[in-house]
């Protein structure tokens, strides 16, 4: 089976709210695919219609070309992480997992693996009531991986999670992806996918705004940037602007300069003899890629409210 | 089908409430039962009471204990939204619901056949003190009294319809309190108001399609050719109300959101 998601044309409404407004997209294996947008932007829709929870008024979700709903054994096929909360409080994260390997016809040691993966082999075995938000997500992340599934699929997986554990989340979405899975995650900050991601589906209103492979993306945002350190910001910034740069103050010793490439910017501050000390490419992060990529949807988004 | 009910018996026995109430069932169900008889006497020849059907009272508690286990084996998922996690793991709704059928049929049979053996036995043992001798006409309940055996298993498979009849509007309704709500009121209020009606042809139509009413006929042994429905027909009735309801919630399963 082919390690795919394949989000084709989903229409849904709610009474008068519409939810999803052709969302369409694929999921391809061997990366991480982000898919970002703000709360109600149809992100947790989209996946329970993949997972045939919810039904659409038109379009097909498939994965690995086929419908959910048709797969015997789906947890074999695709690993979903929806809510990580949604398990009964009396009962063990083992147990948890227990009944949904036995669900697929798997047994106890491919629970106690799981459990060894995602670090909760100490803690199996407490009551999951009393897990933390973050001991949940792992725990969630475990269940999706039960079936050894091709196709991942976690909503807000960063939810609850210290540094520490979205370093570790971070580290092991991109293991998985390395592997050749489709890994599709879902975040409605860009920041946590950082260094993670390497496709980004952005979505807003039920459906997708932009679809792009992050490296692209960055570089874009990147382009003609310079990060320029001096300790004569005034006399720098005045004669990069006589030469046509837009120059931003970062911070007390740094400034950024747009509009022109990094050896010029070398030549005009040696020509007006400006000291400085570092001058490097600038590399945008992928919030602040984003954020471009974005702004003209958010400032339409203004205009339209406030008109 | 074999994954699935494997998965939902996982579930049932890894957390402890279906333990307690399984106990509890079984326990109300017997004491019930013992308080009962313990109660009522037969003075002379020809009291007229039905001594099976005495011993059996506390089928009538035990019922609202089966139907709160089966209600939670639903209730709790939708309460947590684990509900999403199990439709995810068996996209097929039909088999989630009839894995959850079965082990709800098998609990409450844990609880019913010790529950209702336990009030035959009290009956056995403690009425013939209480006047229910062979003078006055009656011999110890036996098991091997066609009739008594009847009221015995027939109180068994009553336990386990009303289980189903719970687990299917449970499905419907989603939500446990709700739930136990409804098959509350569908077990014991119904009996009133066909109590409250005055016209007997009315009374008699509604006695004989109400759940509890027409599926506790099987409790009796004396003059049930009087009966607005006889015994195995009156279960009959219960058993299409629970068929009834599991199909309800199940379709509802099938073709709502999770």
């Amino acid at each position: 089976m082919e390690a795919t998601i394949e989000v084709s044309d989903l229409r849904k409404t709610y009474g008068s709210t519409v939810a999803l407004d052709g969302m369409t997209f694929t999921v391809t294996p061997g990366r991480v695919t982000a898919f970002v947008g703000p709360n109600g932007a149809g992100k947790s829709t989209t996946m329970r219609v993949v997972l045939g929870l919810d039904r659409v008024d038109a379009g097909t979700a498939l994965i690995g070309g086929r419908p959910y709903r048709s797969l015997r054994t789906p947890l074999r096929h695709v690993g979903a992480l929806l809510d990580a909360s949604a398990l009964h409080p009396a009962r063990s994260g083992r147990d948890h997992l227990l009944w949904q390997a036995h669900s697929q016809g798997l047994g106890a040691p491919r629970v106690d693996e799981v459990l060894r993966l995602t670090g909760l082999a100490d803690v199996g075995r407490r009551r999951a009531g009393g897990y933390s938000l973050g001991m949940r997500q792992r725990l969630g992340v475990a269940g999706a991986l039960l079936g050894d599934p091709p196709v991942l699929m976690l909503d807000e997986p960063f939810n609850g999670l210290d540094p520490e554990g979205i370093r570790w989340m971070r580290g092991f979405l991109r293991a998985l992806a390395a592997e050749g899975r489709a890994v599709l995650v879902s975040s409605h900050l860009m920041s946590e996918l950082q260094d993670t991601a390497g496709h980004l589906v952005v979505v807003g209103r039920g459906k997708v705004v932009a679809d792009t492979s992050v490296a692209d993306l960055i570089a874009a945002a990147s382009a003609d940037r310079v990060t320029l350190r001096t300790i004569a910001r005034t006399e720098a910034m005045t004669a990069l602007a006589e030469r046509g740069a837009t120059v931003a103050v970062t911070d007390r010793d740094t400034l950024t300069v747009d509009g022109l490439p990094a050896d010029q910017v070398v030549t005009v501050l040696s020509q007006a003899s400006v000291p400085f000390s570092e001058i490097s490419a600038h590399r945008a992060t992928l919030e602040e890629a984003y954020m471009e990529l974005t702004r003209d949807a958010v400032e339409f988004r203004a205009t339209e409210v406030a008109g | 089908m074999g994954t699935a009910l494997h998965a939902e018996w996982t579930k049932l026995r890894t957390v402890a409430g279906p333990y307690w109430l399984v106990a509890t069932a079984a326990v109300l169900t017997a004491g019930l039962s013992a308080a009962t008889v313990a109660a009522v006497t037969c003075a002379d020849t020809g009291c007229g009471l039905d001594a099976p059907r005495i011993a059996l009272t506390g089928v009538q508690i035990g019922q609202a204990v089966v139907a709160v286990l089966a209600v939670m084996v639903v209730g709790d998922e939708y309460r947590t939204g684990m509900i999403r996690t199990t439709l995810a793991a068996v996209p097929s709704r039909v088999a989630v619901l009839a894995a959850k059928g079965v082990v709800v049929a098998g609990a409450t049979l844990a609880a019913a056949v010790p529950g209702v053996l336990g009030a035959w036995l009290a009956g056995r043992l403690i009425m013939p003190g209480q006047g229910f001798t062979a003078a006055h006409g009656y011999a110890p309940l036996s098991l091997t009294d066609g009739p008594t055996l009847r009221a015995v298993a027939g109180s068994v498979l009553y336990l386990t319809l009303v289980a189903l009849l719970s687990l299917g509007l449970a499905a419907a309704v989603r939500d446990a309190p709700t739930g136990v709500g409804v098959v509350l009121g569908v077990l014991y209020l119904a009996p009133i108001l066909a109590a409250v009606v005055s016209d007997p042809d009315w009374e008699r139509r509604l006695r004989q399609i109400t759940p509890s009413t027409a599926g506790l006929s099987v409790q009796h042994t004396l003059d049930v050719a009087s009966l607005p429905i006889g015994p195995w027909p009156g279960l009959g009735v219960l058993a299409l109300w629970a068929a009834g309801a599991l199909l309800l919630g199940g379709l509802l399963l099938r073709f709502r959101d999770a």
